[in-house]
């Protein structure tokens, strides 16, 4: 099949390309079963090699090439061109500067990342054996889905109120709050949640529900961010998540 | 006000699920109830302060402009607390998340269930009203008695930005890199937002079933009919003996309506204006100035109305405004 792409361009660096555009690219003997990543590849090496996107593990693990496909954000390396059709549309993220056509900078994404010390903290004494600390499965279950983000901003810059104000913390970072503060073993949740209860913290999200669907990971985002307001205003994690609630992961 | 622009332009682009158009309807419809509880409790305050000025609001009422604005405003209102209704279950809720799509549906289809009947009732008052011989002010006469109200809205917005402006001036500006103190102000906003509108539901669906269904805003300037909700008998068919026979009804020795009316002020007023603030706020983050105005002036709006409102609510309506009443509503249609 013969697919149209239709690629948001940007280049601040060339005078006539220095305003976003529209440009479109016609590829032959497309594969219903390809995918979009691939599709790009293809734009890139058969027909206009200044393209640019980022990708890197091309396999749905690193999160490098979050883009907006056909108006809803996605990774352009899980995505089957079956499941978008023939005409494409591809786009930067929205709410970072864009840098160059696909590419955004991604500073102040992890800016809001590392503003709620997404690290393990417990200044205990090592257990007796000098190994793990252990836990019960039940407690490992309250916080697996969320330890399953890849920090590709899916989520957030699907999120109007992140659109609106950069200052809002976001729902990637807020997941990445979630799986420590949700975790027995660790001991700073005090301090994420005060972080968090900022008035640009978590009191920004509207529950919009455009973050859910986005996520490749299949994270439920939206349940993640409610359990974290709850913790906040209970002060604490803990009763707020029941391990009978989480279907058993595959 | 890019941000604005941005935030809006994106909304439509972006292929969101109901979540997002949920979101739009709940916004929107609460910042169209804020406008309206601007003018409608200054108004309100008039019948006891200006009795001339509460006729005239009470006819700008009964025209065409408000009349397809009233069918909005309730419909604004119905959605709205169904669609509240629905975040304030999930808040507490968060496992029921996966059912959110089906309620966003089921809201709408409340709204719609709960409309249909009252648009039908609240029609058959404006036909009555419209195909009798009533007199209707002309559009003009309308659109000139909101100048007051616009100017007002300025004031406050410019008030409220000059005062920012002023302090940071004073204060050095900038912005604290941590704020505790915000955080525990904003955990009380958020359980206020929920607990108001669970209590607010029963209180304003009385307040519209009264004024727009039971009796409709016709009936407000209707002689020697009976007040809704009091056994007095509108004998001048002024607005103003209108609301003072609601007003000076007792039950057990308590003015039920004055009472109805507060709880409606206070917990309407600051819910919508602390909404407004939300809304400000976020479409203002990159200069710190403004949106601290932003937050001047929603409170600015809130304090204002609540002052207002509750100077009327403890005020006496006498026999001499119900006569200034009649003679203005007298001189209006001539
Ligand atoms: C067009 C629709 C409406 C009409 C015709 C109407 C009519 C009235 C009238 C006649 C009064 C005078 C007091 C009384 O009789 O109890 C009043 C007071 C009041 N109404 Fe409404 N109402 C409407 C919609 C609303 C809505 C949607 C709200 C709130 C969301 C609201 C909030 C209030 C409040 C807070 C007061 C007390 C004002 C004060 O303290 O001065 N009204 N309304
Ligand atoms: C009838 C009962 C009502 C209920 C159950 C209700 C519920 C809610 C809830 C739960 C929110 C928070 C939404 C969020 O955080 O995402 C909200 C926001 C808001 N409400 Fe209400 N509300 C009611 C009536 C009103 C009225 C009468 C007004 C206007 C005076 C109003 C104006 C607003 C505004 C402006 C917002 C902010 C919207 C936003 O941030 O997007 N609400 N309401
Ligand atoms: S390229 Fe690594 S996630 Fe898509």
């Amino acid at each position: 099949m013969d697919v149209t792409f239709k690629i948001r361009r940007y280049n601040p660096e060339i005078p006539g390309k220095d305003k976003p555009y529209w440009q479109e690219y016609v590829l032959k003997d497309v594969e219903p079963t390809n995918r979009v990543l691939e599709m790009l590849h293809r734009v890139k090496w058969e027909q206009d090699g200044t393209l640019s996107f980022r990708r890197s593990c091309s396999s749905g693990i690193c999160g490098s090439d979050a883009m907006r496909i056909n108006g809803r954000n996605r990774l352009a390396c899980k995505l089957l061109i079956r499941d978008v059709g023939a005409k494409i549309q591809v786009e930067p993220i929205l709410g970072l500067p864009v840098i160059k056509d696909l590419i955004v900078d991604m500073e102040p994404f992890f800016d809001h990342y590392r503003s709620v010390m997404p690290f393990y903290v417990n200044n205990d004494p090592l257990p007796a054996d000098g190994r793990e600390r252990l836990q019960t499965a039940d407690d490992r279950a309250i916080f697996d889905d969320t330890t399953n983000c890849i920090l590709c901003a899916c989520c957030t810059t699907s999120c109007p109120s992140f659109w609106a104000n950069g200052k809002y913390v976001g729902p990637a970072a807020i997941i990445q709050a979630h799986r420590f503060i949700f975790d027995t073993r660790d001991q700073a949740a005090k301090e994420r949640i005060d972080i968090l209860a900022e008035p640009d913290g978590v009191w920004r999200c509207r529950t919009v529900y455009n973050c859910t669907p986005a996520c490749p990971r299949g994270i439920s985002v939206t349940r993640a961010i409610g359990e974290v307001k709850l913790a906040i205003m209970r002060g604490s994690p803990k009763g707020i998540i029941n391990p009978k609630d989480i279907p058993t992961h595959e | 006000m890019t941000s604005l622009v941005l935030t809006v332009s994106e909304t439509l682009r972006y292929r969101g699920a109901i979540g997002q158009w949920s979101w739009v309807l709940h916004r929107l419809s609460g910042l169209g109830v804020v406008l309206f509880i601007t003018l409608h409790i200054i108004d309100t305050s008039w019948a006891l302060l200006y009795p001339e000025l509460y006729v005239e609001a009470i006819a700008t009422y009964q025209t065409p402009l408000f009349t397809i604005g009233e069918f909005l405003l309730v419909g604004a209102v119905v959605y709205h607390a169904l669609n509240g209704f629905r975040i304030i279950l999930i808040d507490f809720r968060p496992k029921w998340w996966k059912y959110q799509e089906r309620a966003a549906w089921m809201v709408l289809a409340g709204a719609a269930i709960i409309l249909i009947p009252v648009f039908i009732g609240m029609f058959g008052h404006v036909l009555n009203f419209y195909s009798g011989d009533s007199q209707v002010l002309p559009l003009m006469d309308v659109l000139r008695a909101q100048i007051p109200f616009v100017v007002g809205i300025v004031v406050a917005i410019v008030a409220g930005v000059l005062f920012s402006f002023l302090q940071g001036l004073i204060a050095g500006g900038g912005e604290k890199k941590s704020d505790k103190a915000g955080s525990a102000v904003e955990r009380f906003w958020w359980s206020y937002m929920r607990i108001s509108g669970l209590l607010i539901i029963p209180l304003v669906f009385g307040h519209l079933a009264m004024m727009h269904v039971i009796q409709g805003v016709f009936d407000i300037t209707a002689a020697n009919f009976t007040v809704v909700g009091t056994d007095a008998v509108n004998v001048s068919g002024t607005a103003v003996e209108f609301v003072a026979a609601r007003w000076n009804m007792f039950l057990g020795g308590v003015a039920i309506w004055r009472l109805y009316d507060f709880g409606l002020l206070a917990l309407v007023v600051i819910h919508g204006f602390n909404g407004l603030r939300y809304v400000l706020t976020d479409y203002t983050a990159k200069n710190p100035t403004l949106r601290r105005g932003m937050v001047y002036v929603s409170l600015i709006g809130a304090l204002v109305l609540i002052i207002v409102g509750t100077l009327a609510l403890i005020g006496t309506i006498d026999s001499t405004a119900i006569e200034m009443a009649q003679r203005a509503a007298e001189s209006l249609h001539q």
